[in-house]
């Protein structure tokens, strides 16, 4: 036992000097999750589409008809540009990506309102992304009902006086509330469950990247040529652990603060939470190190990753809809349970015990990770390396240290 | 044999003999292919599992929850008897949004008294939330009008009441996605940014392989000291199994999973061609700046996966900050993805998309700027971890 813990401490400050000086897994240790949260933020931080450009097709030109249009105008969605003669012209603008909804008024549209035949407007919208096709929706919805709630007050005094409160909206008000992300912003949607994955591909890049350095110099083996296995995964286990603190808690707590995304969570059991997904990911790159033969290949392999884990997460394409193959795949994932946990965590304020099912698969997967990283280690790793030396010690030039000092 | 050809068959040999290779140009990419089509394969998700607060308890409010849960996107899975339970359930993630039905609705409806209505939607989860808000306020609007009508009917308004109760209505049409599908918007784009995704880094990971065992040399004393020469037969092999790749992505969505294809296949193959010899300029040119095999591939790395959301196929560029939205236009795929939506979604003259073609050959010429640096390297290659 006090051989174990000798292992252990040597295996620890092994490590936290070979970590230490090597820029490539500092910078994904440190320098990715501090920068790729800020890019990310900046890009999506105006938050809302505001004011999608339309033009109008005016066959009626009436006052109605130019009510219309400056109440369309007036909604934060829709932005008019202009008129067009007709709908030819109206299509050119689009062609020429100038404006992405055209509207067509038809003649008569004020006379079919006077003698309450029902108008119809028209619009066309351009369906190349479903944020400007939503906010010119929601945009010319709010004015569908506000201008036919006004006209039915208007006209049903003189119909039926007893009635009027059908119209002003007396009858039955409807009342609807965001919850959560409440603004319904997309940066305060998307950036939660983002900062999770990047911290995962963070530490499982970083991880990866320092079973390739081993098998590049074999000599810096330290117990994975000799000695305890376990000793020394729980030693390397703590040097990445300790590095993450300042990290996890950038990502956990201070890009949701700095960029205002709607923070309704606890940080003490947001940090107990997302604890196990550190292990979890930990055991994973030690699993990845048995793939991993040189320290590039890892960009090959792994960078795409992120769009797979993106979508196995469920953040953009709920997990209910997915069929069962991917379901059972984004089970394994880290990050899965990490999003689901953290955003409803964060932005709904629901407290650890209220994704404890999350939580406990989390668990699940550390020990399953942890297992099967041991195995990797143990029969994949360790010959690995062992080899390298060997080759090494053939024909063996280099000198230690020579490469990790600089980037 | 030829000195063009003699690299040629040196790197088609390099690229069959490590198993990396066929991972990262073959595995990967189509797998992306598979997971993204397949995983959206219905449009949109359906049956999102909603709550419904049913405080009344009269035939009306369970003919509400009747024809909610009878909604296509809507699952009706919980009823909680508070609101407290309800946000609780919201919080667990088990429900995406709930209906609230206050106590005494149909007799204060029928009295005139104006009970109000509430629907609350889960906005941390986008796409769910923005579903069951359709679905609530549909329904919430069709009870309305159904005890309009009926009150308009009993002051004796005899006419049909649809017009007067909606005097003005704008019917939206979505141009050539009807349906809202969501797999066209996310496949037509991220599929192809992930192709570029790989082109980049494998075009980068090959080169950075001869620095850094410094094999570069050789392949300049091959090439008879031609840089040109170097590098075009060095990525000729590559560039091959590309443009096989990106027609065959073209196929995969266009033709098998059927998105929108309303213009040319001639000009969109083009593009997919084009855009494959783009991607390789683009990462020729940031390895011509950084010749060495770590840095560059970082740099692709960052490049690569910032494009997903640099590119703007989810959030517009034009509600992007200015000093940002410049970015979306430094790379390949922003390209790929104006003329699909010209040229395959809306199916308009090449006339419009005639800058974004000419995009993808200043991406092929920019390389020729560091050709001469990348020389000096490819000649006396320094490995620098």
């Amino acid at each position: 036992m006090k051989n174990f813990f000798r292992q252990y401490y040597s295996e620890f400050l092994r490590e936290f000097t070979l970590v230490k000086g090597d820029m490539g897994v500092l910078i994904f240790l440190l320098l990715l999750p501090f920068a790729y949260p800020i890019v990310y933020s900046l890009i999506y931080n105006p938050e809302l589409v505001r004011d999608v450009p339309i033009v109008v097709v005016d066959h009626d030109r009436t006052p109605m008809s130019r009510e219309l249009v400056r109440r369309l105008d007036a909604t934060e969605g829709i932005r008019s540009i202009g008129y067009a003669t007709d709908l030819a012209d109206g299509r050119r603008a689009m062609n020429e990506h100038k404006v992405y909804g055209i509207l067509e008024i038809p003649e008569g549209f004020d006379r079919k309102i006077g003698r309450l035949e029902g108008a119809n407007a028209v619009m066309y919208c351009e369906m190349s992304l479903l944020l400007r096709y939503k906010a010119i929706l929601v945009g010319a919805t709010n004015v569908m009902l506000d201008m036919g709630a006004e006209i039915t007050t208007e006209r049903i005094d003189e119909i039926a006086p007893l009635a009027e409160t059908i119209s002003t909206g007396g009858l039955m008000p409807i009342n609807n509330i965001s919850m959560g992300n409440i603004e319904g912003g997309f940066d305060s949607f998307i950036m939660p469950g983002i900062l999770i994955l990047i911290l995962q591909q963070a530490i499982m890049l970083g991880v990866g990247l320092c079973g390739g350095a081993l098998r590049e110099h074999p000599y810096k083996g330290g117990a994975i040529l000799q000695g305890s296995i376990l000793a020394s995964m729980l030693a390397r286990m703590s040097v990445f652990l300790i590095i993450m603190i300042v990290p996890t808690l950038y990502v956990v707590h201070y890009v949701p603060l700095m960029f205002r995304f709607p923070m309704g969570g606890d940080i003490w059991q947001e940090l107990l939470f997302v604890t196990p997904m550190l292990f979890a990911t930990i055991f994973l790159g030690f699993i990845l190190q048995g793939v991993v033969r040189e320290r590039e290949s890892v960009f090959l392999l792994w960078v795409v990753t992120s769009v797979i884990f993106l979508f196995l997460s469920g953040l953009t394409w709920p997990r209910y809809a997915m069929n069962e193959v991917w379901i059972l795949l984004s089970d394994c994932v880290p990050a899965t349970w990490g999003v689901e946990g953290f955003i409803r965590m964060n932005t709904n304020g629901a407290s650890l015990a209220q994704v404890r099912p999350d939580y406990i698969n989390l668990w699940i997967l550390t020990g399953a990770y942890g297992v099967l990283a041991y195995c990797v280690q143990r029969w994949v790793q360790r010959p690995a390396v062992r080899r390298a030396l060997a080759e090494q010690n053939v024909g063996d030039i280099n000198l230690p240290g020579d490469a990790e000092r600089s980037v | 044999m030829s000195p063009f050809f003699e690299i040629f068959r040196r790197s088609t040999l390099q690229l069959v003999r490590r198993p990396i290779y066929w991972v990262s140009i073959f595995l990967l990419p189509l797998f992306c292919f598979l997971l993204l089509s397949s995983m959206m394969e219905n449009g949109l998700p359906d049956k999102t599992p909603a709550g419904v607060i049913d405080r009344d308890g009269s035939a009306l409010s369970r003919q509400i929850t009747q024809s909610l849960d009878g909604m296509q996107l809507v699952d009706v899975a919980e009823m909680p008897n508070s609101f407290t339970e309800a946000r609780h359930l919201m919080q667990e993630g088990k429900i995406f949004g709930f209906f609230l039905i206050p106590e005494n609705f149909e007799a204060d409806l029928l009295a005139g008294r104006g009970p109000q209505i509430s629907f609350y939607t889960n906005m941390t989860y986008y796409v769910p939330a923005s579903l069951l808000f359709k679905t609530f306020k549909s329904t919430a609007l069709y009870t309305k009008a159904g005890v309009a009508s009926n009150t308009i009917a009993s002051v004796g308004f005899t006419q049909d009441p649809a017009p007067l109760l909606q005097p003005v209505n704008i019917v939206t049409r979505p141009i050539s996605n009807p349906g809202l599908n969501y797999a066209i918007y996310l496949c037509v784009s991220f599929i192809p940014c992930v192709l570029q995704l790989m082109i980049i880094l494998v075009t980068c990971f090959s080169l950075g392989q001869e620095i850094k065992y410094g094999d570069s040399s050789r392949l300049m004393q091959m090439a008879r000291g031609s840089i040109v020469r170097a590098v075009a037969a060095k990525l000729l092999p590559q560039t091959l199994i590309w443009v096989v790749m990106a027609i065959f992505m073209e196929s995969w969505l266009f033709g098998w999973q059927g998105y929108p294809m309303h213009g040319s296949w001639l000009w969109l193959t083009l593009s997919e061609v084009l855009f494959v010899l783009a991607s390789q300029g683009f990462a020729l040119f940031i390895f011509g700046l950084l010749p060495n095999l770590r840095l560059s591939l970082s740099v692709c790395a960052l490049t690569g996966i910032l494009s997903f959301s640099i590119a703007a196929f989810s959030f517009p560029m034009q509600s992007m900050y200015g000093a940002i939205a410049i970015f979306s236009y430094i790379v390949p795929i922003r390209y790929n993805y104006l003329i699909y939506i010209d040229q395959a979604l809306n199916g308009i003259d090449i006339y419009y998309s005639r800058w974004w073609y000419v995009a993808y050959f200043v991406f092929m010429l920019l390389p020729l700027t560091i050709l001469p640096r990348l020389k000096k390297f490819m000649v006396k290659p320094v490995y620098v971890p």
